[in-house]
């Protein structure tokens, strides 16, 4: 099986060397690190990554070559987000004990707020979606 | 076998081999969301690290990589808002009501039982950002001074709550519009409700990232303010 030629349609010309999905790496490691800067000169009390996903929406809006540029690196990401939540899932071993002496309250605390969560969002959404609708 | 064991290679390979295996199982069974390959692989990393004697701080400095990718991939997260983008911006008075009535809601729910039940104030802000997208909500319990990797699970818990039973509860309350049924989902279970969402349709799962987002951005800024009533 052979890989697909490297070339984002639309691409510009520079970093044409590296594989599409390294040249997106790299660039999203710029944007949390732009992310992370605007949050340490301005006090935020943000996370720098959020900062970036930030710059991103508003660079992507007006450029879409930012967008296609990402996208290589940025989807299977998104696509195996859950395979970085493995490594904290794992330390839970080590926090067995106090999970388990709180585990009513946070069992009700999760699922009530859930359930709750769930409910009043679909239906609100629901009802202001067809309000906003009609004629 | 020590060699092998304890080289610091050792922990990425048993967690990349038993994710390939996780979702390869899922697949085969015709992907039931209680078996979800983060949780069939969280389990089976754990147990074969107590079996092999392997101390997690040994096993987090062997995935390192994987922990430094949530930062580029909490950032391109911008992708599915930046896609639902046009159809967002139309109703953005509904979207940023539901947005924020839900938000009140949920952490009003999750403050109150805890408190209900006299439950210690660092894991109050340790339940605190389990509505949001896990990368985000990592970061977070560092923020608000909450224990990480228990933060980790009630966020996965909320996750698959959403994909094993989100679905069944908004059809029971009669919501039926693809795009509100996508948002409550996002809203409420992040990525791996989500995944859920799009398995019902691409407009439920388009609504459904967007929620996820907005809620993560929303969280970041309320709850530093919230966990501050809880000492942190």
């Amino acid at each position: 099986m052979s890989a697909p030629p490297e070339t984002a349609p639309g691409a510009g010309g520079w970093g044409r060397h590296v594989p599409a999905v390294l040249a997106a790496l790299g660039v999203l490691l710029l944007l949390q690190l732009l992310g992370t800067l605007v949050v340490a000169v301005l006090h935020l009390p943000v996370p720098g990554a959020v900062v970036g996903l930030v710059l991103l929406v508003a660079f992507g809006a007006r450029y879409r070559g930012l967008l296609r540029r990402v996208e290589p690196a940025g989807d299977p990401l998104l696509r195996h987000l859950q395979l970085l939540f493995v490594p904290p899932g794992v330390g839970v071993v080590t926090e067995g004990s106090r999970l388990a002496a709180a585990a009513g309250p946070l069992a009700l605390a999760v699922g009530g707020s859930f359930a709750v969560g769930l409910v009043v969002a679909g239906l609100l959404l629901q009802a202001l979606l067809r309000r906003g609708e009609r004629p | 076998m020590n060699a092998v064991v304890h080289a610091p290679a050792f922990g990425l390979a048993l967690t990349l081999l038993a994710y390939l295996g996780a979702g390869e199982l899922h697949r085969r069974l015709g992907r039931p969301a209680l078996l979800a390959p983060v949780l069939v692989t969280t389990v089976v990393v754990a147990v074969v690290l107590q079996v092999l004697g392997i101390g997690y701080d040994e096993y987090l400095a062997s995935v390192s990589v994987l922990t430094l990718l949530l930062g580029p991939a909490t950032v391109a997260l911008a992708l599915p808002l930046l896609r639902a983008g046009r159809a967002l911006l139309a109703s953005r008075a509904a979207v940023l009501a539901t947005l924020l009535v839900t938000g009140v809601v949920s952490v009003g729910v999750t403050v109150g039982a805890l408190e209900l039940f006299g439950v210690a104030d660092d894991l109050v802000r340790t339940a605190l950002p389990r509505s949001v997208t896990t990368p985000v909500a990592l970061t977070l319990a560092g923020t608000l001074h909450g224990v990480a990797t228990l933060t980790v699970v009630l966020t996965l818990v909320s996750g698959v709550l959403g994909a094993v039973a989100g679905p069944a509860l908004l059809s029971l309350v009669r919501v039926t519009d693809p795009r509100a049924r996508g948002f409550a989902v996002g809203l409420t279970s992040h990525g791996i409700g989500t995944s859920r969402a799009l398995a019902e349709s691409e407009v439920a799962g388009g609504w459904s990232s967007a929620a996820m987002v907005l809620n993560a951005l929303a969280m970041t800024v309320a709850l530093p303010l919230v966990a501050r009533w809880f000492g942190g």
